[in-house]
This record gives structure tokens, C-alpha cells and sequence, in this order.
């Protein structure tokens, strides 16, 4: 079992790759059914923003270990416009993710660690975490 | 093998050799300090044995600590591991090995429940005997005797660091299986009747919990083929926002594979105070108490629950 | 891959299969809105129990095919969601708003044929 998988995401059937290759990688690093399920579900809302806003990029997921502790750590990259308002972005609270929403503030509720970084006409960057309990 | 289970002690406590070589640094522990205690080998081979006799000559007379060493099979064990500890200290290479042997002794040390009071003070008394013995083989130049039982020093309390983390994770280890037990237990769910969940939950709700509960409902609920569950909270602790918060997400879980929730055991109080939150209650469907809840599930599951007559033969009276 | 459509008296049952792409998902909205038109149908389950993530664009989708379905006459039930997946979905703030779910195939047609759809009350 390799250490990290690398998905293009060019199209919306890559979603779907990726979001199955982090399972795998989730099942193998020892992560619950349940779990295994958060991180799909984190890595299908990544995946899916960087279509609709992007159009293409890539989604890293890489098995982590931090001194005893087993982790997935998912990375979703793309050169595209940016977030104008990365805190804006991230404030959903509880409200449900419509399709306006990014659903950024539903990833990082399914995951442990959650960083976003973007800057306008570069490109953004998620990056997610999740131990294994 | 042993390399093996020393591996497994630095996982656990997490002390790589990087934490290692920071505590060195810390101590400002380095090869000259290494060198130092080597030359003391030779010394220490001597010294080993009436230093040990001392040292548990002075556990014996203690009640406490001479209660370890009831059995004198035990004793002279004891001692010949106690004897090769000691001559550890000056025989160089304080690497992984050595941490990991250092924090298996420290392991054995909290099992048979030796309070860290003996083990320090036991320890305090070695050093003076040391002490006392490395400046009268220096005899002449007490700066170097000084130089070198500094160094000694410094090895000493990075073994002494060592221990205590060995205590307090066995601690902590305890506790948090105990936590586990307590959490395996506290999340029952019941069939009481076909299609008919009894969820009753008592105590402090925090998220992780919250998770518990909700992932043992669902499996349950696909488990029984369960239509109603009726989710007691009676003996939850406080019940503020964001337990509020949990226990709605677990309804709105249970809704979406088809079960509906009655919850009960919310006082009329509690329920003020969370809509003066903001909290959606009306989501819920709440009945007082628990009785009442479950009438209501048997209702909508369909069922009439009606008293037999008594039985005409009993004509008993008072 | 078409997501089969099966019809049981003027209901139409539909499985999704896992793994269905967002176009695959888009069609089958298309294909259940002109089949409810065809047989004038007066319910629709869809079952999700293949599905092992449910994110917010098959959720929406979901609810956009109930919509659908409704505007043409027939009542929708979503059934089969895994305990995991209900599970990710709450957490994700997801939610199937008004359209009904039930455990399975045969909950989800009791539940059509016993026209207690949409609002989960009393059965009178």
C-alpha cells in the first residue's frame, strides 16, 4: 500500500476516483467504517469545489504518522481565481450546504485539522487531516 | 525482541530521538559528559556492592518500602537488577536502548505500585553514597570528583524523567480505559418492542460521545429495522447549546434512514432556555416524560395498549 | 451507466448504483422526470443503499429529482441510507429537507401506498 495517492481532478468522474482512493488509503491505515466514510465525504466536497471553481487541480492523500498516532492528511489544489474572503468561506456555522455554499465549513467539520490558504488569480489550497481514533 | 518492546515503550510515551537528544540538551548533557562516567566504570565495579547493601539495608528499615522485599528470593533478584542498573549509568552509549531500557524498569516500578516518594528518595540515597565514595577515589582533586559526579547528576535525572513519564502514562492509561468501559456501557440502545427503540441517555454528553451515541443508534436502527426510537433524557447532565446541538444532529441522522425520534425527559425549563438560544426545538418531537414517550411510539407504530379486566373469580375483599 | 428504473404498479423504483458520476447523476434526474411523465406515476423510491458517500451535490440532486417528480404528480421516497452515510451527511449539515425517507425498498413503499408521505404526522 503506497504512502500517498496523487488524483488529478480534471473532470467530475475524478471525484469520484479520489474520494474512492482516500478510502482505500483510509481502510488500509486502520480507520473505522465510519470514518472512512467522513474523510470520502470531506474529499468529495474538496474535489467537487475545485471543479466547479478551478476546473482542475489535484487531491494528495497521504497516510501520516505522528509519533503513535495514525493519520490521513488529504491536500486539494488548484491554480484557479482564488477565495476573495477565506473566513467568509469558512463561516457557515450549522446551516446546511447550499448551492451557494462552498461547503468548506462542512469538510471541516468531518475532518480534525483544517487549513485553507488562497490568494486571488494563484490558486487555493485545503488542507485536512484526520486522526485515526 | 527486546529491541522490539523498547520500540513500543518510545511509541507509546512518544519519546523519539529527538525528545531524547532535547532533554540531553536540556541537562547540557553531551560526549564529554559520556566520557566522563566511562572513566567511572571502574570505580563504580568496585563501589557497586556495599553501595546496593547500604541501599536496601535503608529500604529494611523502613515499613514500606521493606514490604517489597518480604520474600528474600526476591531481594537477591532485586539486588542483582538494582547492581546492574547502577553499573549502567557509567558504561556509555545513552541512546535509544538505553531510554528504552530505562523506561521499562520505570514501567515495572509503577506495576507493583512503588510510590514515586520511595523511588525518589531511594534514589537520593544512592547519589550521596556515590558521592561520597567518587570524592574520596578523587581524594586530590576534587574539582574533577565534582566534574564527573555532575555528570553523573545529569544522566541521573534524565533516568528520573524517565520513570515518572513511565508513571504518569501508566496512569493515564488506566484512566482512559476506564473512560472506555464507562463509555461501552453508557451507550445502550434497546428494543422494546418490534420497530421500537429505547434510547436512554444518562450523564455528560461531549462530542466524542455524542458521536458514540449516534453511530450505536444508526447500526441499531438498520439492525432492528427500527421505525421509532424514543431517546430518554432524563439523566443528561446539562443540557446547554451545543449538547442541544448533538442531540438534533442525532434526530436528523435517525430521520434520514427512515426512523423518527421522540424525545423525552426534557424538563419545560431546559426547553425555555434553549429557545431563548436559538435552538430549533421545534424539530423535535418532545414528550415530558418517559411513560409518555412511549405510548406515543406505540401509537404511531400502531399499537393499542388496553388493561385486561380484572379476573371475575377474584372476589377477595378486604 | 443508466440507473435502472423499475415499475411496480404506478410506482417507479429507482436503484443507484455506487460510484455514479455527477453526469450519470444529472441524467437520471432526466430520465425519472420523463418516465413519471410516461406512466404517469403517483410514487417514486429511490434507493441509495449502494451508495457509500452521500456529499452535497447528490444530495441536492436528490432533492432536485423529488422536485421533479413532484411538479409531475408523484410522491418521492429516499431510501437505503447507510448509517454511515446518514451519519457524514448530518455532520456535514446535509439534509433531505422535504422529501421522506425511509429504512428500505419495503418501508419506502409502505410508506407511499399508506399516503403518509411529507409530513411524518399522525395516521389519522
Amino acid at each position: 500500500m503506497p504512502d500517498d495517492v496523487r488524483v488529478s481532478i480534471n473532470s467530475e468522474s475524478d471525484v469520484v476516483t479520489a474520494r474512492q482512493a482516500g478510502r482505500q488509503l483510509a481502510a488500509a491505515a486502520g480507520f473505522s467504517s465510519t470514518d472512512q466514510t467522513l474523510i470520502a465525504t470531506a474529499i468529495s466536497e474538496i474535489a467537487r469545489n475545485i471543479i466547479v471553481y478551478a476546473h482542475r487541480g489535484e487531491m494528495i492523500v497521504s497516510q501520516l504518522q505522528r509519533q503513535s498516532r495514525r493519520g490521513i492528511r488529504v491536500v486539494g489544489r488548484d491554480q484557479g481565481p482564488g477565495i476573495e474572503n477565506t473566513e467568509l468561506a469558512l463561516s457557515d456555522g450549522y446551516s446546511t450546504a447550499n448551492s451557494l455554499g462552498m461547503g468548506l465549513p462542512g469538510a471541516r467539520r468531518l475532518m480534525d485539522e483544517f487549513n485553507l490558504s488562497s490568494s486571488l488569480g494563484i490558486g487555493t489550497t485545503v488542507t485536512m487531516i484526520k486522526w485515526a481514533r | 525482541m527486546a529491541a522490539q518492546q523498547g520500540q513500543v515503550f518510545l511509541d507509546e510515551l512518544e519519546i523519539d530521538e529527538a525528545e531524547v537528544d532535547r532533554r540531553k540538551e536540556f541537562l547540557e548533557f553531551g560526549p564529554a559528559d559520556e566520557e566522563a562516567l566511562e572513566t567511572l566504570n571502574e570505580l563504580a565495579r568496585k563501589y557497586a556492592d556495599p553501595v546496593i547493601e547500604d541501599l536496601y539495608r535503608h529500604f529494611l528499615a523502613f515499613d514500606e518500602t521493606k514490604a517489597f522485599f518480604r520474600d528474600p528470593r526476591v531481594l537477591t533478584r532485586v539486588k542483582g537488577l538494582q547492581k546492574e542498573y547502577f553499573l549502567r549509568l557509567t558504561q556509555g552509549d545513552y541512546g535509544a536502548d538505553y531510554v528504552a531500557n530505562r523506561l521499562r524498569i520505570g514501567t515495572v516500578h509503577e506495576s507493583i505500585n512503588l510510590a514515586p516518594k520511595w523511588y525518589l528518595g531511594g534514589y537520593n540515597f544512592y547519589l550521596r553514597a556515590v558521592a561520597s565514595r567518587v570524592f574520596e577515589a578523587f581524594g586530590k582533586t576534587p574539582e574533577k570528583a565534582l566534574s564527573v559526579f555532575q555528570s553523573l547528576m545529569k544522566l541521573v535525572f534524565m533516568d528520573i524523567g524517565l520513570a515518572v513519564d513511565t508513571y504518569i502514562f501508566a496512569r493515564e492509561s488506566t484512566m482512559r480505559k476506564q473512560q472506555e468501559a464507562i463509555q461501552e456501557l453508557s451507550t445502550p440502545v434497546l428494543q422494546i418492542r418490534e420497530r421500537l427503540l429505547l434510547l436512554p441517555i444518562i450523564g455528560i454528553i461531549d462530542s466524542q460521545r455524542a458521536r458514540l451515541i449516534t453511530e450505536s443508534l444508526l447500526q441499531a436502527i438498520r439492525a432492528n429495522r427500527a421505525k421509532v426510537v424514543v431517546m430518554d433524557i432524563t439523566g443528561v447532565g446539562t443540557i446547554d447549546s451545543k449538547v442541544a446541538n448533538h442531540l438534533i444532529q442525532t434526530v436528523s441522522a435517525a430521520k434520514l434512514m427512515g426512523a423518527s425520534v421522540i424525545v423525552t425527559g426534557l424538563s419545560a425549563e431546559v426547553a425555555q432556555a434553549l429557545v431563548s438560544l436559538g435552538i430549533a426545538l421545534e424539530k423535535l418531537n418532545t414528550v415530558g416524560d418517559l411513560q409518555g414517550g412511549i405510548e406515543e411510539a406505540e401509537r404511531l407504530l400502531g399499537y393499542r395498549v388496553s388493561r385486561l379486566p380484572a379476573p371475575a373469580s377474584d372476589t377477595r375483599s378486604a | 451507466m443508466r440507473v435502472p428504473i423499475l415499475k411496480q404498479g404506478d410506482v417507479l423504483i429507482a436503484s443507484i448504483q455506487a460510484a455514479l458520476s455527477d453526469q450519470e447523476l444529472l441524467n437520471f434526474r432526466e430520465a425519472l422526470a420523463e418516465q413519471v411523465g410516461a406512466y404517469r406515476a403517483r410514487g417514486v423510491v429511490i434507493d441509495v443503499t449502494a451508495l457509500d458517500v452521500l456529499d452535497s451535490f447528490a444530495t441536492r440532486t436528490l432533492r432536485d429529482v423529488a422536485h421533479a417528480a413532484r411538479l409531475r404528480g408523484a410522491k418521492t421516497v429516499v431510501v437505503g441510507i447507510q448509517p454511515e452515510v446518514a451519519f457524514a451527511m448530518v455532520q456535514l449539515g446535509l439534509a433531505l429537507e422535504s422529501v421522506p425517507t425511509a429504512l428500505d425498498l419495503e418501508e419506502g413503499m409502505a410508506l407511499l401506498t399508506s399516503g403518509r408521505t411529507g409530513d411524518g404526522g399522525d395516521a389519522g
